[in-house]
């Protein structure tokens, strides 16, 4: 296999091909993408639409596999995985911020932000602690016992952040996380990102919005199912480092507890 | 453990979708409910049948074998016993003599005739003729006058005793003692008033439409050659064990009967066990049509619920998705959505069985005695939740089976 075990590289994709079939023809949706994202990496994937970002964003968030290439997260092999495998993949590595919230409208915050664990099965009394260290690292403690409706949209996606972060994923796979927002709210979700990076966390923003991308260390554009540029921001050390696979930076899973409990 | 935490989760979850949605749950469970209760009336109906038909039989006598000619219940057998010598009464007073001091024995035999006295007629009335001994055998008392006596064998008087349902048919609130009717073609005088027995219900003889006569008279008077059949009635005093009576009796009869060794009896014994098994058969074959009725409307029930499952999958294709994206499995899914079917029907079924409880009083303080059991409460809560099983099933697995992109993107 190749390079899967690149140091430093939270996933590695190689020679991605995805197609659909749309009746008799076949699609390509992504015609050969190879990827590495390194740990703490703050990476934007932009493209128009159609370009094969959102089937990226499926591969890379493990919601689905390449019909043919590889990749890996975290060292595990997710295109020969299997569904219910997938979804534990899914349920410990990865934590999806979505445009829309997407949180479950007639739970309360706190069991919107303890379901992950719940399917991890976590037993009940780490839950609590967990959940509850989640939700105050986004500002929301005073809001536990709230149905999502009677949050504002910022507070919501901040819901969705703690859901995200409840069970130190490898990545955060935040798809226009501020699509929905007012630009002012927008700015402070995005702020809240640029922490989260900060603190360690490796964090990938699908968006066709230049001003968020900029949030980000590295731009990736697609156009037409393959990778157009790829280009990291010269100003911040940190991504070439991670590039280089620096031991420190290739840490286990930060945490970043500390340094968030200042933020929000 | 895990799977346990499932299960509580999946419970908690249940509810909390089916008090999201109170009105349609509970239409929904509306067809549960009926199903629920027609299960528990029906198998309740059944039990208050048997105890009823119990209180008739202790009538005949739960300690009393009956030596006849024919078993009282003939299946496709009867011809195997048509050839059957009679019984007659010289037998039934040799049986007497050999229980001496052991054990009652009455001989009855039995027929139908009219009743007229004056202008109003009964049709068919069934005229036993027997002795005095009856009362000890049946339990059964006279309400006014008297019942036969000795002496109206040994002098074959026509003294007849008559059931409480012919006093007031042909009497009303005039005293029947010592009025004269005609049996048949022949006049007796009215000793005696039965009290009334009641417990009739299903088919099984009317006791308060009988007339008792002293056999000796019912012998000249309705005997002819087709009548001779004597039926004996025997009640142990002494001899405790009803299977060693049985025993005795067999025995006895047959030396009368002066049968070889190798020969079969000719006679049969009868006991009311075997009149209780014929009734089960037939109340359980009625339990069992109604079960049939039941579990259609049951089944129809599960199919409300099936159609309302169907829509709570489809309504929350998107939570699917967002459920599978944080890392539900298919059989998080599944079970969430099968607890939420079984929930609805459990729920029903308890309503159910409040209802059935209502009903089931008030059937008790009307038609006859009745009272849900344990078992059939048990049975109630297992049968509505396993319809919400079978009916949450394919629901279930079709929102388990979601893909969860194409779930998130649904709108």
């Amino acid at each position: 296999m190749t390079n899967s075990n690149h140091s430093g590289a939270v996933l590695a994709l190689r020679d991605v091909i995805k197609t659909y079939e749309m009746g008799d023809e076949k699609v390509h949706a992504l015609s050969g993408v190879s990827l590495d994202i390194g740990r703490n990496e703050y990476v934007a994937i932009m493209g128009p639409s159609g370009s094969g970002k959102s089937t990226l964003m499926n591969i890379i968030g493990c919601l689905d596999i390449p019909t043919t290439g590889s990749y890996s997260l975290d060292g595990e092999m997710v295109a020969t995985k299997s569904e219910s495998e997938l979804a534990d993949i899914r349920n410990r590595m990865i934590g999806f911020v979505f445009q829309t919230f997407n949180l479950i409208p007639r739970a309360d915050i706190f069991h919107n932000v303890e379901l992950p664990l719940i399917y991890g099965g976590v037993s009940k009394s780490e839950r609590r602690e967990r959940a509850e260290a989640a939700i105050e690292k986004v500002g929301l403690a005073d809001r536990m016992k709230h149905k999502p409706n009677e949050l504002s949209g910022g507070q919501r996606q901040r819901v969705a952040i703690a859901r995200a972060l409840v069970f130190n994923p490898s990545i955060i796979l935040a798809d226009e996380p501020t699509g929905n927002l007012d630009s002012r709210t927008g700015e402070e979700i995005m702020g809240m990102f640029d922490d989260l990076h900060t603190a360690g966390q490796t964090i990938i923003l699908v968006t066709h919005e230049d001003h968020i991308a900029k949030h980000a260390n590295r731009t990736i554009r697609l156009r037409d199912g393959k990778i157009e540029s790829d280009i990291v921001a010269a100003t911040t050390d940190r991504v070439i480092r991670s590039k280089i696979g620096s031991p420190s930076a290739a840490a286990n899973t930060p945490d970043f507890g500390v340094e968030a409990a200042g933020m929000a | 453990m895990r799977l346990l935490l499932d299960t509580l989760e999946s419970l908690k979850i249940a509810l909390s979708a089916i008090v999201a949605n109170k009105a349609r749950g509970a239409l929904t469970t509306l067809g549960i409910i009926i199903g629920i209760v027609a299960v528990i009336t029906t198998m309740t109906a059944f039990n208050g049948m048997q105890s009823a038909f119990r209180q008739g039989a202790a009538a005949i006598g739960v300690d009393v074998i009956y030596v006849s000619r024919m078993p009282w219940i003939t299946m496709n057998d009867f011809f195997e016993f048509r050839n059957r010598p009679n019984l007659n009464l010289a037998e039934a007073q040799a049986l007497e003599k050999a229980f001496e001091g052991r054990a009652i024995v009455n001989p009855s035999m039995d027929t139908r005739r009219d009743l007229r006295y004056r202008s109003s007629t009964l049709e068919g009335v069934t005229i036993i003729g027997t002795t005095e001994k009856l009362p000890i055998i049946t339990n059964r008392m006279p309400e006014f006058g008297r019942f036969l006596m000795s002496f109206d064998n040994r002098y074959k008087k026509n003294t007849a005793i008559i059931g409480h349902e012919i006093a007031e048919d042909m009497f009303g609130s005039v005293s029947p003692i010592n009025k004269e009717i005609n049996i048949g073609r022949y006049r007796f005088r009215i000793a005696g008033v039965m009290e009334e027995q009641g417990g009739n219900t299903f088919g099984g003889p009317n006791f308060d439409r009988q007339v008792f006569v002293p056999i000796s008279t019912f012998v000249k008077s309705f005997g002819g050659r087709r009548f001779t059949d004597v039926d004996i009635a025997v009640k142990a005093s002494t001899i405790s064990e009803m299977s060693d009576l049985e025993y005795e009796v067999i025995g006895e009869m047959r030396k009368i009967r002066k049968l070889r060794p190798a020969e079969e009896d000719n006679f049969s014994i009868n006991k009311l066990d075997s009149l209780l098994g014929t009734f089960n058969s037939i109340v359980g074959a009625v339990l069992a049509a109604g079960l049939v009725v039941t579990s259609i409307a049951l089944f129809v029930g599960g199919i409300g619920v099936m159609n309302i499952m169907f829509v709570s999958v489809t309504e929350r294709t998107r939570e699917i998705g967002i459920r599978k994206a944080i890392g539900a499995k298919r059989r998080s899914i599944l079970m969430q959505f099968l607890f939420e079917s079984a929930v609805i029907c459990m729920l029903g079924g308890l309503i159910g069985i409040g209802i059935a409880a209502a009903l089931t009083a008030l059937i008790n303080a009307t038609l006859m005695p009745a009272s849900i059991s344990p078992a059939i409460l048990v049975t109630a809560v297992i049968i509505s939740i396993g319809v919400g099983i079978f009916a949450g099933f394919v629901p279930a697995y079709k929102g388990a089976r979601l893909d969860p992109i194409d779930a998130l993107r649904y709108e």
